[in-house]
């Protein structure tokens, strides 16, 4: 039994690495010094006062909450459109449309960065909240594509067919039958929508502008000179989002 | 409802969809290819200066030393992770797939950051080197090849380890019992039974650690340091420093093939489409 152990304690190991490195900031973010000492000597308020007092900070957040609903509404009414389409298409369709819908996950994105910079500068929508929108938006629309896809595949046909027996109309059925049915794999599509969004570095970095700076660009702006503890504040908040993302995921899955 | 009407009606549900790939991912990429080949000095002049330069081959190599690298260590670790958790008991395998799965919620950036504060100078494993004597001066954990590994393997782990875990849960258990009764090893039954039945979940998770290591570009920049330059790093450098935007696209276009290689490769024996669905 001492492989078991040993497997056990390896994997224990393995856990606490995942998990607890991530944690390391939220410490630095309640410090009392304006340096960064982990863990610090003394406890204070005094980086997250300094955070929401700074109006350069509370506009990256604002920023970062307006791009990611925004995000969240087109990717999640064009994938479910999308979704449905494909249900409705035929084998050769299928495969081309999720070839198109996956290819972005499956690029490099330091080549997606770049190519839509190009393509920003060109129509000159560098600095826009509508240039991180779009880019945002083909992040998300696969994951969104896929859960909702998901759902349908799962939708019992029978349903349908004894809400048009009893007489429904097709949109009454889609209204009172298939939506109430989908509505968790859409709803876990939106959550996921709103945290690409809101977590995504690479494409905002080259497409954020002065007016317009995400909370993430902002981070990454700040720890690539030098920093103190506000921008550990600013990590937590995005930490937290995260976690509350998580746990929204975790109820809507058990229902 | 007609064919005709049918078909409109399904056009105008994919049409949104359609026009974001198509705008927002398709000409961008096409754009991007266009000018690799729009230097002043002629049409494959971007591509010679990238291919005949010692530095530039460098950092091709490191990219996939790098790559391969964690690919390795990310296996290594996830294999018996992956193995434990088809064996852990109740609260123990919500534990372990909660810490396996968290992580990927949390943005690749605070994680770096958090290990820029980790392996600080004046950080908390400098100061338990120093404190537990194994040094006498701080060590230089950070902006380093180090540094990247480490903070690469922990933001890649959970994609190496639930395409094997997916693979480990459908051998039939009877399997490992009937090896084990029959005498073999622990290792033995490993190499022979285990590892051949989980081939495609390795492969797999293979697939997805190198493909998304190619591309890494957050935490090498912020871990590394001059010497752990890779291909990420160079086409930003090209792009915000130097304004060569031929040579920009070039090196794009040259890490999209090498990414194109692997998921072509890779996808005669592995769905690559899965590794959207690691997220769900």
């Amino acid at each position: 039994m001492t492989g078991r152990l040993a497997l056990n304690g390896f994997v224990a190991l393995v856990a606490a690495f995942l998990v607890l490195p991530i944690l390391a900031i939220v410490p630095v973010a309640f410090s009392a010094q304006s340096f960064i000492r982990l863990p610090p000597e003394n406890w204070s308020l005094r980086w997250w006062g300094a955070f929401f007092n700074d109006a350069s900070w509370r506009l990256t957040l604002l920023a970062s909450l307006k791009v990611a609903t925004l995000t969240t509404l087109t990717s999640v009414i064009a994938g479910t459109a999308a979704a449905f389409g494909i249900a409705r298409s035929g084998p050769r369709g299928r495969a081309l449309l999720t070839g198109l819908f996956l290819g972005p996950v499956m690029t490099p994105t330091i080549v997606l960065a770049v190519a839509l910079y190009s393509m920003a500068r060109a129509t000159g929508l560098v600095g826009t909240a509508t240039a991180l929108v779009i880019a945002h938006t083909m992040l998300a629309l696969p994951f969104v594509v896929l859960t909702v896809g998901v759902s349908l595949d799962g939708l019992d046909r029978r349903l349908l067919l004894a809400a048009a027996g009893l007489g429904a109309g097709s949109s009454r059925i889609f209204r009172t039958v298939t939506l109430p049915l989908i509505a968790p794999g859409v709803a876990g599509g939106a959550v996921f929508a709103f945290v690409t969004s809101f977590d995504e570095v690479v494409l905002s970095i080259f497409l954020a502008g002065p007016t317009v700076k995400t909370l993430p660009v902002r981070i990454w702006e700040e720890i690539r000179l030098e920093y103190t503890p506000v921008v550990a504040v600013g990590a937590t908040l995005m930490l937290l989002l995260a976690l509350s993302a998580a746990g929204a995921t975790r109820l809507l899955s058990r229902k | 409802m007609s064919p005709v009407a049918y078909r409109m009606g399904v056009a105008a549900l994919l049409a949104p969809g359609v026009l974001i790939a198509v705008f927002a991912f398709l000409l961008p990429l096409a754009r991007l290819i266009g000018l690799s080949f729009s230097s002043p000095s002629g049409p494959f002049v971007a591509y010679a200066q990238l291919l005949g330069d010692d530095i530039y081959a460098r950092v091709f190599a490191n990219t996939f030393a790098i790559a391969g690298v964690v690919t390795v260590a990310a296996l290594v670790i996830a294999f018996p992770v992956a193995f434990a958790l088809t064996r852990l008991s109740r609260p123990w395998r919500g534990i372990v797939f909660a810490c396996v799965l968290l992580p990927l919620w949390i943005s690749v950036l605070v994680r770096t950051f958090s290990w820029m504060l980790l392996l600080e100078r004046n950080g908390p494993i400098n100061r338990l080197v120093v404190a537990s004597g194994l040094s006498d001066q701080p060590l230089a954990l950070l902006f380093n090849h180090t540094a990247v590994l480490i903070g690469m393997v922990h933001v890649l782990l959970p994609y190496a380890v639930l395409p094997i875990y997916a693979a480990l849960v459908r051998i039939d258990p009877g399997l490992l019992r009937a090896s084990q009764g029959l005498g073999a090893s622990g290792l033995t039954t490993f190499l022979r039974v285990l590892l051949p039945l989980s081939l495609r979940g390795v492969a797999t998770a293979a697939t997805f650690t190198f493909l998304l290591s190619l591309g890494f570009f957050v935490t090498p920049a912020l871990l590394g340091g001059p010497s752990s330059l890779t291909l990420s790093m160079l086409i930003d450098g090209f792009v915000s420093e130097r304004l060569d935007w031929p040579l920009a696209s070039a090196a794009s276009v040259v890490l999209l093939m090498a990414a194109l290689v692997v998921v072509v490769v890779a996808g005669r024996f592995v769905s690559v489409g899965a590794i959207a669905k690691v997220h769900q």
